[in-house]
């Protein structure tokens, strides 16, 4: 129909590509960085050099070491940040979409309501409270991201739900336990896994967010925690921003855009109704 | 009509009630006293009869629903609690600071929505062409940009490099300007903040307007207006924009909580001093009742909003008028 087509595949390998690529670098960190990121290996604010490819930070730490070993905490907490997401929007999703009435009523408003609530200041406020942990982190991002994952799995099940197999098992009397696990989850679990891609992205972006705010973890730098340091030594008004402040930066966009590429190509393979 | 506005009515007050009741429990239910919370860290340098006043004054010996009776009474007469550090009502800090985020995020969400229209138009119409391809790309990179990162850089470049624009502030202090003199200083240090809130809110505006007009080129209608020999242009204004504009109100509002965030954390890059750097002023100083007032009045304003684009979308679509 269209002269051109999307090129899913190709989206599809660059946004796996940047993924892999991030998660080698997290896994081989201790071999590939050069020294430890909590060690004073240099003079404070030192410009790139042979010894420090990134200059060092406030307190004479090497920069490129603090950005690999990085890698693993904003991976890890957008990983585990989508997952409990993920869990709780497809849960709410199955249950609201397979159940209707009443139940689906409460759930969908409940998820109106988080969806109307600016997000990012609640989160600072529970944040604040809750104190500055790499668990609190998680579980704040984990319980207020769920509600689009949410909507987007009811729609599925709600289709699910008409088709005939299902209504063919619940004529012969299987109780709805066995209908949701053995018939609904397995058609839902595929979308959910591109949902879970699509929101790990936007756990990393909005860790990086609440870490610039300085309600990050203070004894595991990510790559948000490294702006905040350079935000506050005022990195960005020296030269120092080339290599403090930059670096960071693409490597945020880097993952999140490898997950939102990731996402929107399993989006299409696994959900025939987008394609063309 | 009346049922439509119910429905929306009951959520947003659902989402006020939400707040308010979050407000009231976090300080209560965090172990501790929840004077640290209330009152300030200093708790344990106050004599007896201090915080047997401030117990009483919170009402916090009695039942807890009595407690949120007292908490309800004062927030329906606008007190928001008194700020630990600074020793002023919550309520007259959050006055002074609530006018710069208005205008900065009122005015990239106009232009915001302006260009990403204009440009998701452009793009829909050369559907797979390089100009669409590369938009796509463009837009998918500025969406996964964290925005206070783009705004640290824009300083770094612009306003400590180039020095083209001051660094951080809403205006010069004590310049004296008045009339024409101050509104062009205000200006000047409002553009770059505007311009990185501007930028991040324009990819979602573009990628719904040319979804959105993709599927109002596939209509009938518009095979029916180009038969009927109507040009190009006016097949692209009048048939499918008009129509294609619909999705768009809708994600705005949906969007705002996402702009306010996004302002949140420009404004603290660039000290600029509205609400959100307030937000982050009261978590440095871990000044609880500003925290929760500032989430509040935020709060608050999305809901106006919100209310205001409903008022609004009868006006773009005549059959919301029609259909009561």
């Amino acid at each position: 129909m269209s002269r051109f087509r999307w090129p899913v595949g190709g989206v599809g390998v660059i946004g796996v590509a940047l993924l892999a690529a991030l998660v080698l670098a997290g896994v081989f960190a201790p071999w590939i960085a050069p020294y430890r990121p909590d060690e004073t290996t240099g003079s404070p604010f030192s410009p790139p050099s042979r010894a420090h490819l990134l200059g060092t930070n406030d307190v004479g730490q090497d920069l490129l070491s603090e950005l690999i070993f990085g890698v693993r905490i904003s991976l890890t907490i957008g990983f585990l940040a989508a997952a409990v997401s993920i869990s709780i929007g497809t849960l709410v999703g199955v249950v609201a979409g397979y159940f209707g009435g009443w139940v689906d009523a409460v759930l969908m408003r409940l998820v109106d309501v988080i969806l109307v609530v600016p997000f990012l200041p609640l989160m600072i406020l529970l944040a604040a409270y809750l104190g500055p942990s790499f668990w609190n982190i998680i579980l704040v991002i984990g319980i207020l991201v769920w509600a689009r994952p949410a909507r987007v799995i009811r729609a599925q099940v709600l289709s699910l739900k008409s088709l005939d197999f299902v209504d063919a098992a619940r004529a012969l009397g299987v109780s709805s336990g066995r209908i949701l696990r053995r018939h609904v989850l397995p058609g839902v679990l595929s979308l959910s896994l591109a949902q879970f891609i699509l929101a790990a992205g936007t756990a990393i972006l909005i860790e990086a967010s609440l870490s610039f705010l300085g309600l990050g973890d203070p004894t595991a730098k990510s790559w948000g925690s490294t702006l905040y340091y350079a935000q506050v030594r005022s990195a960005f008004l020296s030269g120092a921003w080339k290599w403090w402040v930059l670096p960071p930066g693409l490597l945020i966009t880097a993952a999140v855009l490898g997950f939102a590429f990731t996402g929107f190509a399993l989006e299409e393979i696994l959900n025939p109704r987008l394609r063309r | 009509m009346a049922r439509f506005f119910a429905g929306k009515g009951v959520q947003y007050a659902l989402v006020l009630l939400f707040a308010v009741t979050l407000n009231f429990l976090l300080p209560r239910l965090m172990p501790g006293s929840p004077l640290v919370f209330l009152a300030g860290e200093d708790v344990g340098f106050m004599t007896a009869a201090q915080r047997a006043q401030l117990t009483e004054a919170f009402g916090l010996d009695r039942p807890l629903w009595r407690q949120y009776g007292i908490y309800l009474a004062g927030l329906a007469r606008g007190d928001l609690g008194h700020s630990v550090q600074q020793g002023r009502p919550v309520a007259e800090i959050i006055l002074g600071r609530v006018g710069w985020t208005l205008m900065l995020v009122g005015i990239s969400l106009v232009l915001a929505t302006l260009m990403g229209v204009a440009w998701g138009t452009a793009a829909a119409w050369r559907r797979g062409r390089p100009l669409d391809v590369g938009s796509l790309g463009a837009a998918m990179l500025l969406h996964s940009t964290p925005s206070f990162w783009l705004g640290m850089i824009f300083i770094a470049v612009f306003a400590a490099g180039m020095r083209l624009f001051p660094v951080f502030g809403a205006m010069t202090p004590g310049a004296g300007l008045h009339g024409w003199a101050q509104a062009a200083n205000v200006a000047w240090h409002l553009a770059l903040p505007l311009a990185t809130l501007t930028l991040i809110t324009i990819p979602d505006m573009f990628l719904i307007m040319r979804y959105s007009m993709l599927g109002v080129l596939g209509e009938q209608y518009i095979a029916t207006a180009r038969s009927k020999g109507v040009g190009e242009r006016g097949v692209m204004f009048r048939h499918a924009m008009r129509n294609a504009l619909l999705p768009v109100s809708t994600v705005f509002m949906l969007n705002l909580g996402y702009i306010v965030s996004g302002a949140t954390v420009i404004e603290t890059v660039f000290s600029y001093p509205g609400i959100g750097r307030l937000l982050f002023e009261a978590v440095l100083a871990r000044d609880y009742p500003v925290l929760q007032g500032s989430f509040f009045v935020i709060t608050v304003s999305v809901i106006a909003a919100n209310i205001a684009a409903d008022l609004l979308y009868p006006l773009l679509d005549p059959r919301v008028r029609y259909a009561r």
